[in-house]
């Protein structure tokens, strides 16, 4: 049995189009791999600029790999159209209002993803498909009329995510998706992503650096710092047992504040 | 000795639906030297009472108070003019998102020494010009920017957020006031430059006795040096008293409530689910009556359409009919 994803060697660098050196490099990843099981959680976690992002952004389709390969269930995914692809790997954003088209109604913007991949299935049955996700993420039947910004941030939030299992994904990848939510709806939330992911058994790959969340929520940790993957383990043993020093600056909750003042300037 | 001492305020908005109560009798107490962290979610009003503070009063805006003072001054029956010149020689605030808060079209150096007082300095022009410089590069090593001419050097998109609110704090202090209001200055940064402004704020506090008023949307952002703390949920103040206490032994539900959500004790089994409030924030123009934290209180009853009156128990304030304790279970 292979695993749900793995990556293996993913890299990307930006070259220098003008200046005296064109083709110059920029690393924004250093090659790397892990691997993810069916129903697990990662959390990736790292400073501005570690490339955490852009682990995200690969895996979701959104940037090309500059090398290395992608595999779900075996198959390769870069090989895959986009088509195909967004079966397997949807993603979340932080600013859930931006994300969402504000000319469309809820319903629509629903309806598009299976538009893409309908397999044949009519008008009709489709709109049942996007009644029940609209169900699964506890928002009612009528919201499918509502326009975004007529929704709370919190419902704003459950209808990204509902956009996101529409197609009934094996992964999804959140970018900071807890960040801008109040502590209320952010309970909220975790809690229906935590119910997702046992009824539909999607794994989650998480970009955000509040340690009570990962603590909570994930199966796996991977530390970036500067391009590299620096630790990549459980999440049990990151906590009890890390072998870097950023790590456990970084899952520190309580004391994190005690870190020297002086330790980033102008970056 | 308090040096702010506000009784009972209340503000109310003008809508279109009528009056709009945006901030319901609240009160606060702040020592100087003092950190009084201020939690409440997004629509609680705690941005709006900052501005209270300082006077950034829309005409529209009806403020009543029982008091309002500043030190010896009675800030709501104050002339505007005169409150000014309080507000700006004793308090400051900084902000969320600093970089968006600096004139982009300026360099970072040409923004600080506008904001050195005039009057401190003296001498004829040239002698002024380079001792505001000198004033300058001595507020940002108070701050911790050791590389200072590069950094006055810079338009504020090229600095980090950290750094930027580093700016935004040496701007505010740059005239020694004795209140500085911070509104959410660390959110959507990351834990080590969070953590680099907290150690900053209350090393400046401790240094010059400075009262810091902190708000903040999220427990898990209340600094151990911040004594003293107050939760308010939409307008109303739910409960306040010192931090640790309030830590340990909540009275309110809604502090309980905003305790696990946050996963502040992490006691709870990685994966279970979070407890939480049902519902959601309500809208300004539809707050329920009573205890607006009512529709989504766990332990509401039939009393809580009745506003609960502020109780004391051992320095621990709270507005709640059904409290988690009473005063004669303890210690």
């Amino acid at each position: 049995m292979s695993k749900l994803l793995e990556v293996r060697n993913i890299s990307k660098y930006y070259t220098h189009k003008d200046g005296w050196l064109p083709g110059r490099r920029i690393c924004a990843l250093e090659p790397l791999s892990f691997s993810l099981e069916r129903g697990e959680t990662l959390a990736i976690m790292g400073e501005t600029g570690s490339g955490k992002s852009t682990i995200a952004k690969i895996i979701a389709g959104a940037e090309k790999p500059s090398s290395g390969e992608l595999f779900i269930n075996g198959q390769a995914l870069d090989k895959m159209a986009d088509q195909q692809r967004c079966r397997y790997v949807r993603m979340i954003f932080q600013d859930s209002l931006r994300s969402l088209n504000p000319q469309i109604t809820v319903g629509k913007q629903l309806l598009e993803p299976l538009l893409f991949n309908h397999d044949g299935r009519s008008l009709e049955e489709r709109k049942k498909r996007v009644f029940e996700t609209l169900r699964k993420v506890g928002l009612l039947p009528e919201h499918y009329h509502f326009y975004p910004h007529m929704l709370s941030s919190g419902q704003q939030q459950r209808v990204c995510i509902a956009r996101a299992i529409v197609l009934e994904p094996q992964i999804i990848v959140a970018d900071e998706a807890f960040a801008a939510l109040d502590p209320s709806i952010r309970a909220q939330i975790i809690n229906l992503i935590l119910d997702l992911q046992q009824d539909m058994g999607i794994s989650f790959i998480f970009v955000t650096h509040s340690p009570e969340i990962v603590k909570h929520v994930s199966d796996k940790i991977l530390i970036m710092h500067r391009g590299k993957m620096i630790e990549f383990g459980t999440t049990q043993a990151l906590i009890t047992d890390p072998q870097e020093s950023l790590t456990a600056t970084l899952l520190q909750a309580d004391n994190n504040y005690k870190v020297p003042l002086h330790s980033t300037t102008k970056e | 000795m308090n040096i702010l001492d506000i009784r009972n305020l209340t503000i109310e908005l003008e809508t279109d639906a009528g009056l709009v109560r945006v901030l319901d009798r609240f009160s606060l107490q702040l020592a100087e030297g003092e950190i009084h962290t201020l939690v409440g979610e997004s629509g609680s009003g705690k941005s709006l009472l900052a501005k209270a503070i300082l006077g950034f009063i829309n005409p529209k805006w009806k403020i009543t108070a029982d008091r309002l003072w500043w030190r010896q001054y009675d800030l709501l029956n104050l002339n505007p003019a005169a409150r000014r010149i309080i507000t700006g020689r004793d308090m400051a605030m900084i902000f969320q998102d600093p970089s968006s808060y600096l004139d982009p079209n300026d360099k970072v150096g040409a923004q600080l020494r506008e904001s050195i007082p005039r009057g401190e300095l003296s001498g004829i022009y040239l002698k002024r010009r380079a001792d505001r410089q000198t004033r300058a590069e001595r507020l940002l090593h108070r701050v911790g920017i050791k590389n200072t001419e590069e950094v006055m050097d810079a338009y504020p998109h090229e600095l980090s957020e950290g750094l930027a609110q580093k700016i935004s704090i040496a701007m505010a202090i740059a005239h020694n006031p004795k209140l500085l209001i911070a509104d959410e200055p660390t959110t959507a940064m990351e834990p080590n430059t969070r953590a680099q402004i907290y150690r900053l704020l209350t090393k400046l506090s401790a240094s010059q006795g400075m009262s810091i008023l902190m708000i903040t949307q999220d427990l898990t952002a209340v600094i151990p040096e911040s004594k003293q703390m107050s939760l308010i949920y939409c307008g109303q103040l739910m409960e306040t008293g010192p931090t640790e206490q309030l830590m340990s032994t909540p009275a309110h539900p809604y502090t309980e409530a905003m305790l696990n959500m946050s996963l502040y004790h992490q006691q709870s089994e990685p994966k279970s689910r979070l407890p939480t409030l049902t519902g959601a924030i309500p809208t300004l123009q539809h707050m329920p009556i009573g205890c607006r934290l009512g529709p989504r209180c766990p332990y509401a009853r039939k009393a809580c359409v009745q506003q609960p009156a502020l109780r004391k128990i051992k320095s621990q304030q709270f507005a709640c009919h059904y409290p988690l304790r009473d005063g004669d279970d303890h210690e």
